[in-house]
Order: C-alpha cells, then sequence, then structure tokens
C-alpha cells in the first residue's frame, strides 16, 4: 500500500500554485465571457480571479494544517474549503469590482449562487489537475529513491567482493612470508619446506574457498592453522597460539572468510606492535541457540580512535547480511591485556 | 677511510641473517656492528657504536623504522627495508630516500651499496633534511584520527562499540547516553568532548545536547515552530534540531 501523500508546504510550491491558478483563472474569464455569461471581461476577469485564487488559497491553508490527509480526510477538506474559498473570493470580487456585496445576494441570489456553481466545478477541474501533478512527481521522486538504493547495494556487494579478495591475497603478508622462504632455504631447508608447504596449503584453501558460499568450521580452523603456523615461524617465540575446537563442531556448516580476519586482526593490531609478543586463542563452543567463536589475544588491545581497517568492519557487515541480524559480534577489552571477539552464531 | 659500520634491524630473524648473507657478498668489507630485532633495540645499537649505516625494517615492535629515523635524525644514514606498502615506496621515490624492497634482490642491493660508498667517499651531509621532508609527507597522508569505538561498562566488562554503530548520542550530565539498535549505554566523557572527537563527516551535532549518527536519520521535517524534527532509522523516537543548527539540513 501506498503512503498517504504528503504535501509539503514551502514557499516555491505556494508561489507556483497562485501563479498556475491565476493562469487558469484568466482562461476562464475569457470563456466565460465568449459564452456570454456575465458582465464583460473586466468584471469577469475580476470575479474569476478572486474565487479562483481565493479557493487556492484555502487549499494550501488547509495543506499547511493537515499535513499528510487520509483519503476521506482529503475529500473533507476540499468539500470545506472550495465553497469557503468560492464565497470569500465573491465576496472580494464585489469589492473590488464595486459592486455592493449585499445586493447581490438580496437582489440576485441566482447569480451569487451561478457563481459558486462555475467555481467549484472549475475549481474542482483545477485542484484535479494539481492532485494527478502532485501524485506524478512523487512516483517519479519514490522510482527514483528505490534505483538510489537498490544501484548502492550493488555497488556494496561488488566492492565487498573485491575487498575480500583482496584481503586473502594481501600483499604485505605474501611478500613478507616468501622472503621468510628465501631466506631459510638457505639457512634451514627443511624449515622453509614447511612454511612454502603452509603457504600453499594457506592460499590454496582460501583462493578456492571464495567461490563456495559456505564451507565447514573444520575447514576454516585448518585454514586459520595454516595461517598462525606461517606467522609463528615469522615471528618465533614471540607467538604462541591455540586452537580449541570440539569434533562434533567442525562439521558445523561456516560462511568462508569469517574467522580468518579476526585472526589477522589480532596478529597485526594486537601482537606485532608489541614486543614481547603473546597468545592468540581461537575457540569455539555452544552456546544458547547456536554456538560462539572466540577469538582473543593478549595483544596491545583495541585503542578508540584504532582504524581496525576492513577487518572488523567487513566481518560485521558480511554477520548481518548472512544471518539477517540474529548473529552478534561483540568486543571486550581481555584480561590482563588485548582484545577478545566473540562472535554468536544461530543454528539455522 | 676507515671501517664502514652497519647496523640491521628487523623483527623477522630470518630476514636479518638473509640481509646479512646478502650484505657480505656485496660489500664484504662492511662490518655489521649488530643486529636489532625491534626499534627500541635498534636506537640503542646505533647510539651505542655510531654506525655509519642503518638498515631499517619499517614495521617493527615498538618502535618502527620510521619512528626510529625520526629519533636519529641525521646522524647515519639510513636505507629502509619493506616487503610492501605502497604508501611508504611512493614517499621514498619522491624524496629519494634510499629503501630496499623484501625479498632484497642482489642486483637492487648492488646499486644501494654503490650509491651509499660514494656518499661516504664524498662525505656528503646526511640526509636530514629529506628525513624531515618524509616525515611530513608520511604523517600527512595518516591524515586525522577521528574515535572508532567507545568503551562502555557491560556487565563486570568493558565492550567496544564501534561508532558505526551508535544511532546518537545524549548529554546527562557528567555523562553522555549512547543509544543503538540494542539499547542503551553510558560513557564517562561529556558530549562536548565527543564531538571533538568524532568524525564530522559522519556525526552531527543538532542540539546542544545530542550527536545524531547521519547514517541512522530516516527523515527530516519541520514543525510549525520552525524546529526540525529528526525521525531515525532503528529507533522510534524523535530528536529535535534546534535552530542554531538547521544550516545542516539547508539542501535538504
Amino acid at each position: 500500500m501506498k503512503p498517504p501523500m504528503e504535501f509539503r508546504l514551502d514557499k516555491k510550491r505556494f508561489l507556483t500554485s497562485l501563479a498556475l491558478t491565476a493562469v487558469f483563472n484568466t482562461i476562464i474569464a475569457l470563456f466565460l465571457t465568449h459564452l456570454g455569461f456575465g458582465g464583460g471581461l473586466y468584471i469577469n476577469f475580476i470575479f474569476s480571479q478572486s474565487i479562483g485564487l481565493c479557493m487556492c488559497a484555502f487549499i494550501l491553508a488547509g495543506h499547511y494544517f493537515v499535513k499528510r490527509p487520509s483519503i476521506p480526510g482529503h475529500a473533507l477538506l476540499l468539500l470545506v474549503a472550495m465553497p469557503a474559498g468560492a464565497a470569500v473570493g465573491a465576496f472580494v470580487g464585489a469589492q473590488i469590482a464595486g459592486f455592493s456585496f449585499s445586493e447581490i445576494l438580496r437582489g440576485r441570489p441566482a447569480f451569487f449562487i451561478q457563481m459558486l456553481f462555475i467555481g467549484i466545478l472549475f475549481g474542482t477541474m483545477i485542484t484535479y489537475f494539481f492532485f494527478s501533478r502532485e501524485r506524478i512527481s512523487q512516483t517519479e521522486a519514490q522510482l527514483q529513491d528505490e534505483q538510489i538504493k537498490r544501484l548502492t547495494l550493488e555497488k556494496k556487494t561488488l566492492e565487498t567482493h573485491l575487498k575480500l579478495l583482496q584481503a586473502q591475497i594481501e600483499p604485505h603478508f605474501l611478500f613478507n612470508t616468501l622472503s621468510n622462504v628465501l631466506s631459510l632455504l638457505e639457512s634451514d631447508p627443511n624449515k622453509g619446506k614447511a612454511m612454502l608447504t603452509d603457504l600453499t596449503r594457506y592460499l590454496r584453501s582460501s583462493l578456492s574457498r571464495t567461490r563456495e558460499k559456505m564451507t565447514t568450521l573444520g575447514q576454516e580452523m585448518d585454514l586459520v592453522r595454516a595461517y598462525l603456523d606461517i606467522y609463528k615461524v615469522r615471528m618465533g617465540e614471540r607467538l604462541t597460539y591455540a586452537i580449541e575446537v570440539p569434533d562434533r563442531l567442525r562439521e558445523m556448516p561456516f560462511p568462508p572468510m569469517l574467522i580468518q580476519p579476526l585472526v589477522e586482526n589480532a596478529v597485526k593490531h594486537g601482537l606485532e606492535h608489541k614486543v614481547e609478543g603473546g597468545q592468540i586463542l581461537v575457540k569455539a563452543a555452544d552456546h544458547a541457540n547456536g554456538y560462539r567463536l572466540i577469538v582473543a589475544d593478549t595483544g596491545s588491545g583495541l585503542f578508540e580512535d584504532s582504524v581496525s581497517g576492513f577487518g572488523l568492519a567487513n566481518v560485521r557487515e558480511r554477520l548481518e547480511a548472512l544471518y539477517d541480524g540474529k548473529a552478534r559480534l561483540i568486543l571486550e577489552d581481555n584480561h590482563p591485556s588485548g582484545l577478545k571477539v566473540t562472535m554468536e552464531i544461530p543454528h539455522e | 677511510m676507515n671501517e664502514v659500520k652497519a647496523v640491521i634491524a628487523d623483527d623477522e630473524a630470518p630476514l636479518r641473517q638473509f640481509l646479512r648473507a646478502r650484505l657480505s657478498e656485496v660489500w664484504p668489507e662492511l662490518v655489521i656492528c649488530g643486529e636489532a630485532k625491534n626499534g627500541k633495540d635498534a636506537l640503542d645499537l646505533i647510539e651505542r657504536h655510531r654506525p655509519q649505516i642503518a638498515f631499517l625494517d619499517i614495521k617493527m615492535p615498538g618502535l618502527t623504522g620510521m619512528d626510529v629515523a625520526g629519533k636519529i635524525a641525521g646522524s647515519c644514514r639510513i636505507v629502509f627495508v619493506t616487503a610492501y606498502d605502497d604508501f611508504a615506496v611512493e614517499a621514498f621515490e619522491k624524496e629519494a630516500v634510499d629503501y630496499l624492497l623484501k625479498p632484497v634482490s642482489r642486483e637492487r642491493l648492488e646499486k644501494t651499496v654503490k650509491r651509499l660508498r660514494e656518499e661516504l667517499e664524498s662525505g656528503e651531509s646526511v640526509q636530514a633534511e629529506i628525513l624531515q621532508r618524509l616525515m611530513t609527507r608520511l604523517s600527512e597522508e595518516e591524515g586525522s584520527r577521528h574515535l572508532q569505538y567507545i568503551r562502555v561498562q557491560h556487565g563486570d566488562g568493558v565492550r567496544l562499540v564501534p561508532v558505526d554503530d551508535v544511532i546518537y548520542f545524549k548529554a546527562e550530565d557528567k555523562y553522555t547516553a549512547v543509544m543503538t539498535r540494542e539499547g542503551e549505554s553510558l560513557v564517562r566523557k561529556p558530549i562536548k568532548e565527543l564531538a571533538e572527537e568524532l568524525d564530522p563527516e559522519k556525526f552531527w551535532q543538532i542540539h546542544r545536547g545530542v550527536i545524531v549518527n547521519v547514517r541512522s536519520i530516516a527523515r527530516v521535517s519541520r514543525s510549525l515552530t520552525g524546529k526540525g524534527v529528526v525521525k531515525l532509522k532503528d529507533r522510534s523516537e524523535t530528536l529535535t534540531v534546534s535552530s542554531r543548527y538547521m544550516h545542516l539540513f539547508k539542501q535538504m
């Protein structure tokens, strides 16, 4: 159902309505004079202008007080405003033309009734014209709004997709890891080979996962493990980590690349800045009507002006879209230091 | 000319070893007087040994390579080492600062070493000025920082609410109420302070005691008295715009 039409009354609309009405009034005066009605063009012009403009002013005044009239309400408004406007207009017209209004009422009541009748007849036509004009412009505005909404949504989906692709093959991560592999091949070839295997595993699973809509929690955890293993070589004793996922939760369907950004965030914003490094705990557990994933680090924590970048904001947006607002992402201070991110996923 | 000393700073051990090995091939006479695994150690080493050259990784815990460079201002030549950083590399190029990309290639290192040797022999003054310009450039690009998260008390812990999730802020004495879709919480910060810290593009003050998230505004209409009335997307109450702030909605 369409919402009731809204009549916004600003100066521009007020003036254009009056100006258009004046044009119609002139046409009506010419038309009536051509038919031989009334007292010549001059008199007809005065009466049609004053009656028409008064009616228009009354209707506009009505809209000023009742912004969103319902359909019966609107009909009632017109039913009162049009005759009242016509009557007041006839009085004003008589004053301007130099007639005595009381004489007209007493001597030629039929003429007065005729004037009212003609005023209301044309008034209805003109009101109908304004009404359709307003309706058309509002429908157009609505269509435009919808189109803008649709395009924005499309743009956002594309952006997310692109950013997701970039996030997986983050150049800094890739080059740094490759430099490490290269160095290790000289100093500790076995370690170098192991790291290259981890990198291959990480790239393969994250890249093939993009096209799938769902994977399992277990597969995502394997990805996280490969990622953390790479960092373990790079950061040495500065990083320790644990992944605790009960076997039965490993089979849970889970969207790809939702937990990895949280782990990445813990490494980059939490531990990398800290000279002494720290620990990362990734944990899954049952919770109310679903399950809960926790990524906690003992790093430097989140500052009020931390730009978490793409990671957290994107996870939040995707959770919202994937679970229709039923999933939650909670950020807390970890004890004694660092950040704890909890994701609550409902069963579907 | 007496011996040339250098320090290497990188938080990742394999990468320090790698650079050291490459340097010994390309510039055997160079004395590596120390390796640092974070910014602070690098600073100590440089102060203790007074080397002519410092190879500084940019991303290091504690102090970054940039921070270290800023602190030793001009006391030795600096070669930045980075894996990938569009941002910094662009600045290095513009200011003609020496830099190496990881993994460090032999050809590139040879070029850098040649340049360093020439500079040392000609006794050219150290690039203090260039570094200064580089720092200014990088700090400018970083831009001003706005508040991203609000710390609120929740149960017995502290939660961080992203400011994007806030629908509006309302002043309550010395506190400010943070209104989100899920409810209301208090922060111990006057609204005046918040107004200065929030991104003015995203948050508008519409009343002495109210700051609204522009994204949460559903529509604005004008009441009979000329005041603006804001309808919100995810909350039922409406907010009043005082005439002082009506100019924000002028174009609407």
